[in-house]
């Protein structure tokens, strides 16, 4: 009866939200906040007019004074859209918000270093050796850990984890098939060789530092409490449905409760083997609407806001009290094209569309504070990247593009569609594109539709263009370029759907090969320079067009004290309240 | 009166009760057998229109990165590669004893996941229907009671307000006034992080629950986040009641009964209230029960500005994600409050009119 408007309806909820949630709010908001911090300056204090009956039963019941608590000092409230959250099993987190909490509840062997996220520290493992042959790294685990349990954490319980994942294999076994482990291999590959040493055997000899960055400092590397979780197995799962909701490892924060869409609290481990975390809970609020989170931050009800909006982070910055952090991830957003399709297979055709794009003038507007232009496959920071300028070479050149199409035979034009999600910005940067589009002679007609059937869609080979982003968990160029250029096997039955070069039908066998070489060259100089080279061919050849890195922002009240973070983690443990 | 007549009249009165009997129960079985049929249409409604819809719940489980043998393998666990008249089957039994199986957004059962969002609908909307109401009524009695004058203009540009303005427009609006810059309510979400576990609850429903437990502190704390929304979704509703009221009245005012009754010199109050209002209120039962079930139905973007954890966001969260299981007990849902609300209005037919008895 209402699925359909209902469906409909939803998956432009959050764009209607933000497109209405503007200029009168803001206006309003800016007034009432002017004229309250007028009154505070001058040291007035004066009678509010209660009017209505509103009015009098709130006062009635003493609801003046809610707004504006002081949060307690021990306890970090964050506001965030924690509706993503489905699962607490490592093995299955495919999102960013419980990646960033899992990651804080879960030691791994490694850890990446708040201070380089291309270094690792250590974690479980308190130090590692590596073979001649590289082919086996040997890790020593600390040996005072013990999970909340009480079960100590052993080498035994590193090797069940990561078997495991393989052995469900949701979309994070990738990370470990990726360089050779399979769930038939997975007994060679790790095994427990003491109480407390682990040793990972590798079926070629990857760089250590990849493996290191790639594995052992991946949720997937998560340790978890073998005992506990499998006396909660349910036909054979592994613990999977346990997991979903509670979790058992060792980290600096517990999870004490999980409402779904609601809350989620953590609490201090107080048997932590490591340094004791700073604060004794943090307590992430569900508020999807940011204006709200915007309000609630500027009372002080919340310590963080996570999602706001480019408009209220603009407003937010430089406010006093108030500090806007951003930190670049390992993320891209980019416009696909089926190269299955005749048009698109041609070079020109998909160069065209990179010269479609204002990525300085989207940067400053639509996406600031949320994003910063990058063309290249590789997001800076990484190992191997473009530095800032060669890897942008892109600018809005409608001339250009024109010229790039006539080049291809399509000086009239053509029709096609365009997916897009329901992120609040998809929608104005498809309109970007397609207003610049129709400049070009091309109809671009913008279809939006729920992430979940957008991923369908993509996956299938059923689209014609499509814009997504992709996150890569290794500050690696071979994190992004082994899913991007590389292609295993194009054809239909081959099935390679964790390719995004397989759901865009682009296959370079030229491309498989030179990356393969680029990561087992020894030499690190050559080694860039191999990674260059691939980049900047891939920037005219690649299946993608590439708009942005994503930033990872943050608003925080002045109470809130070294905010740590890098591109790959919040570092709860470390920041602490004044 | 011959003593003939006397015994076929006393006849006939103690045969009556068998004969009323019947009627009810014939009447029991209609509404049974139309409520079964309305039941089995809806399950075979959602259920298709959820296989039809191009969501896959396989990727929504597995993640976007996962290998196409891990789609299969759990594509064949979860029996959706099953024809579809066997998954049907397997649907319509699961459901006959609520087992809508798991939600993908929360790892719960549907069943108990619905069963901690709903109160927070239900107690929102309640609360909105009756401000909306106790509000929308008498506003439209006094309009239709004061046709075309400055009252009826305010009235008219009052709901036509609450028709036009986005609601969630209105709810940020309401809540940079009165939250942020005057500080009357509380802040979005349903009740204070120190209150959450301290709450005594049995019913779901955190003002009956506070008030009954005597937490007097809670019951403030709830009430100041629950007053804005409420009003939010309150005018919206008062809108709609009170335009509807004013047009049943005005139909109302042009029948004879009411000039013979100003004929025969009835006040203006006793006119409107004793004579003309009984007579709308068979209409207005169907427009207020309608009101209620689309405010319980779901109001998903009330919700979203106030981060209440409810039904709508619940089942809106669920559309996004694929989340099948729970889109489809939800939708049942639905329609079992709307059926239950029609169930409820013919009964108040039968009580405030008696030609339908």
């Amino acid at each position: 009866m209402v699925v359909l408007p209902v469906y409909a309806f939803a998956a432009n909820v959050s764009e209607i939200v933000t497109y209405y949630d503007c200029h009168t709010i803001r206006f309003v908001h800016g007034i009432v906040m002017n004229k309250k911090r007028h009154h505070r300056e001058n040291d007035m204090v004066r009678t509010k007019t209660a009017s209505g009956a509103l009015a009098g039963a709130a006062i009635c019941l003493g609801l003046g004074t809610q707004a504006g608590a002081e949060t307690p000092p021990d306890t970090m409230v964050m506001a965030r859209n924690i509706d993503a959250i489905s699962t607490f099993d490592p093995a299955q987190i495919g999102e960013v918000v419980t990646d960033e909490l899992i990651i804080n509840i879960c030691d791994s062997l490694v850890e990446i270093d708040p201070a380089d996220e291309a270094a690792v520290l250590p974690a479980v493992a308190k130090d590692w050796t590596v073979s001649e042959d590289g082919q086996t790294i040997t890790f020593d685990l600390v040996e005072d850990a013990v999970f909340p349990s009480g079960n100590p954490v052993r080498a035994e319980d590193v090797v069940w984890s990561l078997s495991r994942v393989l052995e469900l294999g949701f979309g994070n076994a990738a990370t470990l098939t990726e360089y050779g482990f399979t769930a038939e291999s997975a007994a060679d590959a790790f095994v427990a060789t003491g109480e407390h040493t682990f040793e990972m055997n590798l079926s070629r000899p990857y760089p250590t530092d990849l493996i290191l960055q790639a594995i052992a400092s991946n949720r997937v590397a998560n340790v978890l409490d073998k005992e506990l979780i499998m006396a909660e197995e349910v036909d054979g799962d592994r613990g999977n449905k346990f997991l979903t909701t509670n979790t058992a490892c060792v980290g600096p924060y517990a999870l004490r409760q999980w409402n779904a869409g609601e809350v989620v609290i953590l609490e201090a481990n107080e048997n932590y083997y490591g340094d004791a975390p700073k604060l004794d809970r943090w307590i992430i609020r569900h508020v999807a609407e940011a204006q709200a989170q915007r309000l609630l931050l500027e009372q002080g009800d919340i310590d963080v806001a996570r999602d706001l909006g480019a408009e209220d982070l603009r407003d937010l910055d430089g406010q006093e009290g108030i500090t806007v952090a951003s930190v670049p991830v390992h993320q891209v957003f980019y416009l696909g094209f089926d190269n299955g399709q005749e048009r698109f297979q041609d070079d020109r055709v998909r160069q065209a569309f990179r010269y479609l794009i204002d990525y300085d003038g989207l940067a400053d507007t639509v996406m600031a504070y949320l994003a910063m232009p990058r063309a290249s496959v590789v997001p800076l920071g990484a190992y191997g990247a473009l530095d800032e300028d060669e890897g942008q070479p892109y600018e809005l050149d409608l001339d250009k593009a024109r010229e790039l199409l006539a080049e291809a035979g399509y000086a009239d034009g053509f029709s096609a569609r365009l997916f897009v999600g329901t992120l609040p910005y998809n929608a104005p940067l498809a309109q970007h594109i397609q207003a610049n589009a129709a400049e070009v002679g091309i109809d671009l007609q913008i279809e939006q539709m729920a992430n979940a059937q957008l991923f369908s869609a993509f996956r299938g080979r059923d689209f014609d263009t499509v814009m997504l982003s992709w996150r890569t968990s290794v500050p690696h160029a071979h994190g992004m370029l082994s899913r991007h250029a590389v292609n295993p096997d194009n054809s239909d039955e081959a099935q390679m759907t964790m390719y995004p070069t397989w759901r865009a039908s682009w296959f370079r066998e030229e491309y498989n090969t030179r990356i393969d070489e680029a990561l087992f060259e020894a030499d690190p100089d050559k080694q860039l320079e191999l990674y260059r080279q691939l980049q900047l061919d891939h920037l005219e050849q690649g299946p993608f067009a590439y708009m942005f890195q994503m930033l990872d922002t943050a608003a925080y009240r002045d109470a809130v004290q070294n905010w740590t973070w890098n591109g790959f983690k919040v570092f709860y443990d470390q920041i602490s309240k004044g | 009166m011959s003593a003939t007549d006397v015994t076929t009249r006393t006849v006939a009165r103690t045969a009556a009760p068998p004969k009323r009997w019947g009627s009810l129960l014939r009447a029991t079985l209609r509404i049974l057998l139309s409520v079964s049929v309305t039941i089995l249409g809806l399950l075979a409604l959602t259920f298709f229109i959820g296989r039809l819809l191009p969501l896959d719940p396989v990727l929504a489980i597995l993640g976007d990165d996962a290998s196409q043998e891990a789609v299969d393998r759990l594509t064949a666990r979860l029996g959706l590669d099953r024809p579809l008249h066997e998954q049907f089957l397997s649907y319509v039994v699961n459901s006959l004893t609520f087992d809508f199986g798991e939600s993908l957004t929360s790892g719960r059962p549907v069943i108990e996941d619905i069963a901690r969002v709903f109160p927070a609908t239900l107690e929102l909307a309640t609360l909105a229907m009756i401000f909306g109401t106790g509000i929308g009524i008498p506003l439209g009695v006094l309009a239709a009671a004061n046709r075309d004058s400055w009252i009826d203009q305010c009235v008219r540009v009052i709901s036509l307000i609450g028709y036009s303005a986005p609601i969630f427009w209105l709810g940020l609006l309401g809540l940079s006034i009165f939250y942020a810059g005057l500080g009357w309510v509380g802040p979005p979400g349903r009740i204070d992080i120190v209150h959450q576990y301290d709450i005594e609850t049995w019913s779901g429903l955190y003002l009956v629950d506070s008030a009954i437990a005597g937490q007097w502190d809670i019951f403030a704390d709830v009430f100041g986040r629950i007053v804005l929304p409420a009003s939010i979704l309150a005018y919206g509703a008062m809108a709609y009641i009170s335009r509807m009221t004013r047009s049943f009245m005005l139909e109302q005012f042009g029948q004879e009964y009411i000039i013979a009754a100003r004929a025969k010199g009835a006040s203006k109050r006793r006119v409107i209230w004793q004579h003309a209002f009984p007579n709308i209120a068979v209409q207005l039962v169907t427009v207020v029960a309608l009101s209620y079930a689309f405010l319980l139905e779901g109001a998903v973007l009330t919700e979203t500005v106030f981060a209440w954890p409810g039904f709508g966001r619940y089942l809106t969260t669920a559309l996004l994600r694929a989340d099948m299981n729970a889109v489809l007990g939800c939708t049942l849902l639905i329609g079992l409050i709307f059926i239950g609300l029609n169930l409820l209005s013919d009964l108040f037919y039968r009580i405030f009119d008696p030609r339908t008895r």
